[in-house]
């Protein structure tokens, strides 16, 4: 079905934004709620979520090397079981993609086209994603390995043209709170980290078989890197304001200020970020596609590709507007990301272990 | 009578069809062989050349005695060399002790290096369009062709569409052997191999596949044979003719082969493991397997001191994004993000478009197509009359325009650069394709503002990394990463330091220099 092959570094760039793309906007305000001033250590706390993942599916894959996690569900808990639960994961995976396209939309449409209709925004997005997924896995990896770069390092020039605007006073005290509030603000985050579950989607199409954990460990730590950096500069900008600001990295960008000519820079982080939330929509809707093709047993995943596009256009019109989605993020998701990406995939990993299915499927 | 004239037409066409793609000793048109009787021989030429009043019947006789007709064509064949090497020799009356077969004859008495022996009328009909003189004799049923082609041909030029500042001064020209023969004097190893081949019903256009045995890869060898081997077309004039026929993509605004005229670019091609094709009649080959970065490379990046090779290179890179962005830039930042303008420029930028009644859009556009129009018509009329263009360009559209209150004068400007811009391109074809694409991301830019402009470079990078030029994708050694193949993308690194062979087309044969010949005094002393 997928003929394509990536290598580990195109995987672990695709995992990297995959999960940060639409955390870096909206998540640093969400985790000032609960952790305040110590906001800039959930990402290490919440990375756990992200491991664990990573192990599980790793596990799996080893069950499995060649199958992606639709195909081996059906060899642990049986063929009607498996594609009940795989049809669940469908609706999910398509949900979960309409909300990106809509969180973009509203980003988008709130910030800089005000009288553009959402639809517009969001159908050209899902156009131009389409035409990648079409490509396949190994033309989403390119695509990745060509712009993700560019946009990070973009993303910290910006970053060091805010230095003049910083505070480390605003760190202090570290732990004020004791821990606990820290562990409650991680539940959000460790949700997007518990996306790293679709990695099973890729294991299978990697070059080098061996290298699926090591590269999974390096995109972690790089998102947790990027979200310590992200969090550090809102903090160090806005201090306790963070909190208030619905997306904190584009109302810094207000203020950077370079030599008195580029100012206003928001709408380059804008550019930049819409970058990698075409590589994180990409992934998902390959994987929505992919998923769809397996579960049904097609033999080739293309013709799903443009029918898809459009139930995701019109499913994240349907999806409700920024307040209600910041809510729904808020509460929602700490409980159904991890469900679908964390726990069901551990049951699955001690069924097998308990059933002790060979290793040489 | 038009049907006849039809069936005529179609057995001829698959006549020429088989000489082109066929074996030339097995099939069936080639069997129509040379009769012994010379008379019969003759007329028979004389319907095949009937109305050809450039092919010429000269009789003669051998020794005196045997009838013996010599034709060729003139104005391709050497006529010094005939009267001298041919007839003169064979009209003697001494030779008639070697009159008994032609192998004695032309082993004796002919002083031509190149002799061929032909003994059908499809091979000898092929000759002579070559320019080869031909000699049919009384008794024997063969024919025998001599290397005596000789023709006008442009002489060795600098090529103009690939000027480098210093380096070597040579172009092709339009005559394949010429060509060839400027590859073999660069690259002397006997295994620089170069095949021939026929394409084209009509012309039987002669081509070269030349490559280096043991550095290019059999399969891609295979493979560019392959895909000519497919061929079937009236005529080849032009290496665009094959380029079109061969590519991955045919949808794609990107040239997926390379087009050079410069045999020095060619042969460093062909030392990176690649295949070049020469066609004869254009002075550009085609070499394959191409990348972008391979077009946005000039020779003069080596030609140069490797830092100056690196900033040209960078610089380039900047005027590409220039060319392929600028105006669209403009068109966002006037309609969307007026904000991101200094105060100052913006005011300024204000105060001159003050008395444009047009839109931003409208405006970039009028421009850009009043400049394509410019450099197309620069192009096409006579050089007398070419500066009389670009003074009614500079001076109407510029000045004129601009005090009429018709385009703004930051438009001006906008659209000189990206036209300059443009120019930088070290290759004609990319150059064009960038020019095309600005266009759409114009539009883009004024329907969703930078967004715009950024889902047109989304759509314009996943395009690219879908492309592929012969199994090679067509943004490496970027996507895919190979990173210690950058050094000869993003920086031009000293040769010492250049020890592989590009990736995927130098694979077959890694090294391509001893390591560590970084000069230095500490090595020279050889301690």
């Amino acid at each position: 079905m997928e003929t394509g092959k990536i290598s580990g570094l195109q995987m672990a760039i695709m995992m990297h934004s995959a999960i940060l793309a639409t955390v870096i906007l909206l998540v640093p305000a969400i985790m000032a709620k609960e952790a305040k001033q110590d906001l800039w250590i959930v990402p290490i706390t919440a990375s756990i979520a992200g491991f664990l993942a990573l192990f599980v599916i790793i596990q799996l894959h080893k069950y499995f090397p060649k199958k992606t996690f639709i195909q081996y569900s059906e060899k642990i808990i049986g063929r009607i079981p498996a594609k009940i639960l795989s049809f669940v994961y469908i609706l999910f995976f398509l949900q979960t993609t309409s909300v990106m396209f809509r969180q973009y939309a509203e980003f988008v449409s709130g910030n800089f086209l005000l009288k553009t209709p959402s639809i517009v925004i969001i159908a050209s997005m899902a156009f131009v994603c389409a035409f990648a997924v079409r490509g396949g896995i190994e033309v989403v990896g390119r695509t990745a390995q060509l712009f993700i770069p560019t946009v990070t390092i973009l993303f910290l020039f910006l970053i060091i043209f805010l230095f003049n605007e910083m505070d480390v006073e605003n760190m202090y005290p570290v732990f004020e709170n004791g821990i606990m509030p820290i562990i409650k603000a991680s539940s959000s985050p460790a949700a997007w980290f518990s996306e790293f579950m679709i990695i099973s989607f890729m294991l299978p199409f990697l070059k080098e078989r061996e290298g699926g954990m090591k590269w999974g460990i390096i995109s972690i730590v790089s998102v947790v890197i990027l979200m310590v950096i992200t969090n550090i500069t809102s903090l160090f900008v806005f201090g306790e304001t963070t909190v208030k600001l619905t997306y904190p990295i584009m109302s810094a960008a207000r203020y950077i200020s370079v030599g008195d000519f580029f100012e206003h820079l928001e709408s380059v982080i804008m550019a930049i970020w819409v970058l990698s939330v075409f590589i994180k929509i990409s992934v998902f809707y390959y994987v929505l596609v992919l998923g769809t093709a397996q579960w049904l047993e097609l033999s080739n995943y293309k013709p799903l590709v443009l029918p898809f596009g459009f139930l995701l256009t019109v499913m994240s019109v349907w999806t409700p507007n920024l307040p209600e989605l910041t809510d729904y993020l808020k509460r929602v998701s700490p409980f159904n990301l991890p469900l679908f990406y964390l726990v069901i995939p551990t049951i699955l990993l001690v069924v097998a272990k308990v059933r002790k299915l060979s290793t040489t499927h | 009578m038009r049907r006849k004239l039809k069936k005529i037409l179609r057995s001829n066409n698959q006549k020429n069809k088989q000489t082109t793609t066929g074996d030339q000793t097995t099939s069936p048109a080639d069997k129509t062989p040379i009769s012994k009787n010379i008379d019969e021989n003759e007329k028979n030429l004389r319907f095949l050349y009937e109305n050809s009043f450039d092919v010429v019947f000269r009789e003669f006789s051998i020794a005196r005695k045997e009838k013996a007709l010599l034709v060729y064509i003139d104005g391709m064949s050497n006529l010094e060399e005939i009267d001298e090497h041919i007839l003169s020799p064979l009209m003697k009356e001494s030779i008639d002790k070697y009159y008994e077969s032609l192998s004695v004859l032309v082993k004796n008495v002919l002083s031509v290096s190149e002799v061929e022996e032909i003994n059908s009328f499809n091979r000898l009909t092929q000759a002579l369009s070559y320019g080869k003189p031909i000699v049919l004799m009384e008794g024997f049923d063969h024919a025998v062709a001599f290397g005596l082609q000789k023709w006008d041909q442009r002489s060795i030029e600098e090529p103009i569409s690939e000027a480098v500042v210093q380096g070597p001064r040579e172009g092709f020209n339009e005559v394949l052997k010429t060509n060839a023969t400027m590859l073999r004097r660069r690259i002397r190893s006997p295994q620089f191999k170069m095949k021939t081949k026929q394409i084209g019903r009509y012309t039987t256009t002669e081509i070269a596949i030349c490559y280096v045995e043991g550095l290019a890869e059999p399969t891609l060898l295979e493979e560019v044979e392959n895909r000519l081997e497919r061929i079937d077309i009236d005529g080849v004039l032009e290496s665009t003719y094959l380029e079109e026929m061969i590519e991955d993509d045919p949808v794609s605004p990107f040239p997926q082969v390379l087009r050079s005229e410069r045999p020095d670019t060619a042969a460093a091609n062909l030392l990176e493991g690649r295949v070049v094709i020469i066609i004869d009649g254009t002075p550009l080959v085609i070499i394959v397997p191409s990348t972008l970065f391979a077009l946005m490379q000039s020779g003069d990046d080596y030609y140069n001191r490797y830092m100056a090779g690196t900033a040209i290179r960078w610089l380039r890179f900047v005027f590409l994004f220039i060319a392929l962005m600028f105006p669209a830039v403009y068109v966002a930042l006037m309609t969307y993000h007026q904000e991101m303008i200094p105060t100052a420029l913006l005011f300024s930028i204000a105060a001159s478009r003050e008395e444009v009644p047009f839109p931003v859009l409208v405006e970039v556009l009028l421009m850009e197509f009043t400049f394509e129009a410019l450099r197309e018509a620069g192009l096409r009329l006579p050089k007398q009359i070419g500066s009389a263009v670009s003074i009614v360009g500079a001076l109407v559209i510029g000045e004129a325009a601009v005090t009429a209150g018709i385009v703004s004068a930051p438009m001006v400007i906008v659209v000189a650069i990206t036209g300059i811009a443009s120019f930088t391109i070290p290759r004609y074809t990319a150059s064009v394709s960038i020019r095309l694409l600005r266009f759409p991301l114009i539009f883009l830019a004024s329907f969703l503002g930078l967004l715009g402009i950024m889902l047109g470079l989304i759509m314009l990078g996943t395009h690219l990394c879908t492309l592929r030029s012969f199994g090679v994708p067509y943004l490496s050694p970027v996507a895919p990463l190979n990173g210690s193949q950058l050094k000869d993308v993003i920086v031009r690194a000293p040769w010492y330091k250049l020890n592989k062979r590009p990736h995927f087309t130098g694979d077959y044969n890694k090294y391509r220099q001893a390591p560590g010949q970084k000069p230095g005094p500490k090595k020279g002393m050889g301690d």
